[in-house]
């Protein structure tokens, strides 16, 4: 057994000892994944972006377009003091601009007119049927939308419509989280797998 | 049910979850339309053709991503596809290495010709967008370091058009850039999800953004079962199952409690 899989075995019993109660072992374990996930982070950062992007272009192949974006990296880090705080202004500004610019017309097509006309179906299908689906679908996205139309009273056959929106909304909570505790579980199960094979070679 | 202390709740999954695997009795599973429409679309791509695995996921959620990816990942590769893989989280990255290359391995691929890792690129929606005009501009040098015209499999690709797929290996609503900003190019994404996402991404399936997805232990569990091999996903099944019945059996009691509790604070 190499080295890296005791370790990783003895961290995750280590984990599990918060299942009894809160304990000075898993902190240590806590602290420990926090600060090499961040330490692995910071060198991705460094190499991948820092390095290959903006350092090594510009001085090794005399980009100078790139002295921008170094700028602005660095007027970013005025904020760290009240005399240059209004220099890191420009690049959140930038950054602001610019990612509107693209996420504002990408969202309104992707996330609303594409999603909108897929809500819209034939109410029959081509054998002439009744298309259940398609009107569940339909009566779904109305009722919860008057759920959240607030400029008229939710009284009477609107009240009952907004009502039956609530319905479809505890529908999609109630899928929503069973799906995430079987997500949860899973993760549970995949690191009981490595415990009960790697770690102590219980099973194969 | 206060009476019950939290630990011995989850002692009790723990020994279940324990039992169930130190047991091992295959659970047949039946494969759901999502993941027959999955396999379906991987195995109706040409032989030789070029997809992108993008490993968006971080190191926390491994336990249930690898034999998600795994079983993607051999896929791929029976069926002689080459792979171009990318991270565009950073904890992604060195994970999506060694999946990579642990399948190749037993596939006998080789690096370059049948397969590239590229690695990470910070700011996904840029990263993506980018890739869209040129990958090699986006990526000068892989996750090695080589450069992207010294490696054979890249020399004819240029951008999202020699692509057949994006395939997007996630967490998290990474998979959604990919649908939102590499559709602008016209690019098939597929995920291959954490259960938690799949309600997510079910609306973009619907809407045909997305061209196929599988999710969760259980969706991994089906791709191996079409794939027929045995995995991470298959021999999870019967702890997966006992732990759901574990569940819904404290639910259960956990209101038998408390209506009798309500009860008898309202005789009293």
């Amino acid at each position: 057994m190499d080295i890296s899989t005791i370790i990783a075995g003895l961290l995750t019993l280590t984990i599990f000892t918060f299942l009894y109660k809160d304990n000075p072992l898993y902190k240590m374990a806590e602290s420990l994944l926090i600060g090499v996930s961040i330490g692995y982070v910071l060198v991705i950062t460094w190499t991948n972006t820092l390095m290959d992007m903006l350092f090594e272009p510009l001085f090794s192949n005399a980009e100078l377009s790139l002295i921008i974006p170094l700028l602005l990296g660095i007027f970013m880090l005025g904020r760290f003091s009240n005399k240059t705080v209004a220099l890191s202004r420009i690049p959140i500004a930038v950054m602001i601009g610019s990612g509107a610019g693209i996420a504002i017309p990408t969202m309104l097509y992707n996330r609303t007119i594409k999603q909108l006309s897929a809500s819209v179906m034939p109410i029959f299908t081509d054998s002439g049927g009744f298309n259940i689906s398609g009107i569940i679908v339909i009566v779904g996205l109305l009722a919860t939308l008057s759920y959240f139309y607030f400029s008229r009273e939710h009284k009477g056959k609107f009240g009952v419509f907004a009502k039956l929106g609530t319905y479809f909304l505890m529908l999609f909570f109630g899928t929503t989280f069973g799906y995430t505790v079987m997500s949860r579980m899973s993760t549970f199960i995949g690191r009981m797998e490595f415990l009960l094979s790697d770690f102590l070679k219980i099973t194969h | 049910m206060q009476l019950l202390p939290r630990h011995y709740v989850f002692l009790g999954l723990f020994l279940l979850i324990g039992i169930t695997m130190v047991l091992d009795i295959p659970v047949d599973v039946d494969v759901s339309p999502y993941t027959k429409q999955m396999y379906a679309y991987i195995d109706s791509i040409p032989e030789g053709s070029t997809l992108i695995i993008s490993f968006d996921h971080e190191a926390s959620s491994l336990p249930e991503i690898r034999p998600i990816a795994l079983a993607v990942l051999r896929h791929t590769f029976q069926k002689n596809l080459k792979l171009i893989g990318v991270s565009l989280y950073p904890e992604g990255t060195l994970i999506g290495y060694r999946l990579i290359n642990n399948v190749a391995k037993e596939y006998k691929k080789t690096y370059g010709n049948d397969f590239v890792y590229l690695g990470f690129r910070p700011q996904y929606i840029a990263a993506i967008l980018a890739m869209g005009e040129s990958i090699e501009k986006t990526y000068p040098q892989d996750y090695l370091g080589n450069d992207y015209k010294s490696l054979p499999m890249l020399s004819k690709i240029q951008n999202y058009d020699d692509i057949k797929a994006v395939i997007s290996i996630a967490d998290g609503s990474l998979t959604t850039h990919w649908i939102e900003y590499g559709g602008q190019f016209n690019v098939k994404v597929l995920g291959a999800v954490t259960a938690a996402m799949v309600t997510t991404y079910d609306p973009y399936l619907a809407s045909h953004q997305m061209t196929a997805m599988i999710g969760g232990l259980r969706g991994a569990a089906e791709y191996e079962k079409l794939l027929g091999m045995k995995g991470g996903g298959s021999r999870g099944m019967l702890a997966q199952s006992a732990a759901h019945l574990y569940v819904i059996f404290l639910i259960v009691l956990g209101n038998i409690f408390y209506f009798r509790s309500r009860k008898k604070r309202g005789t009293s």
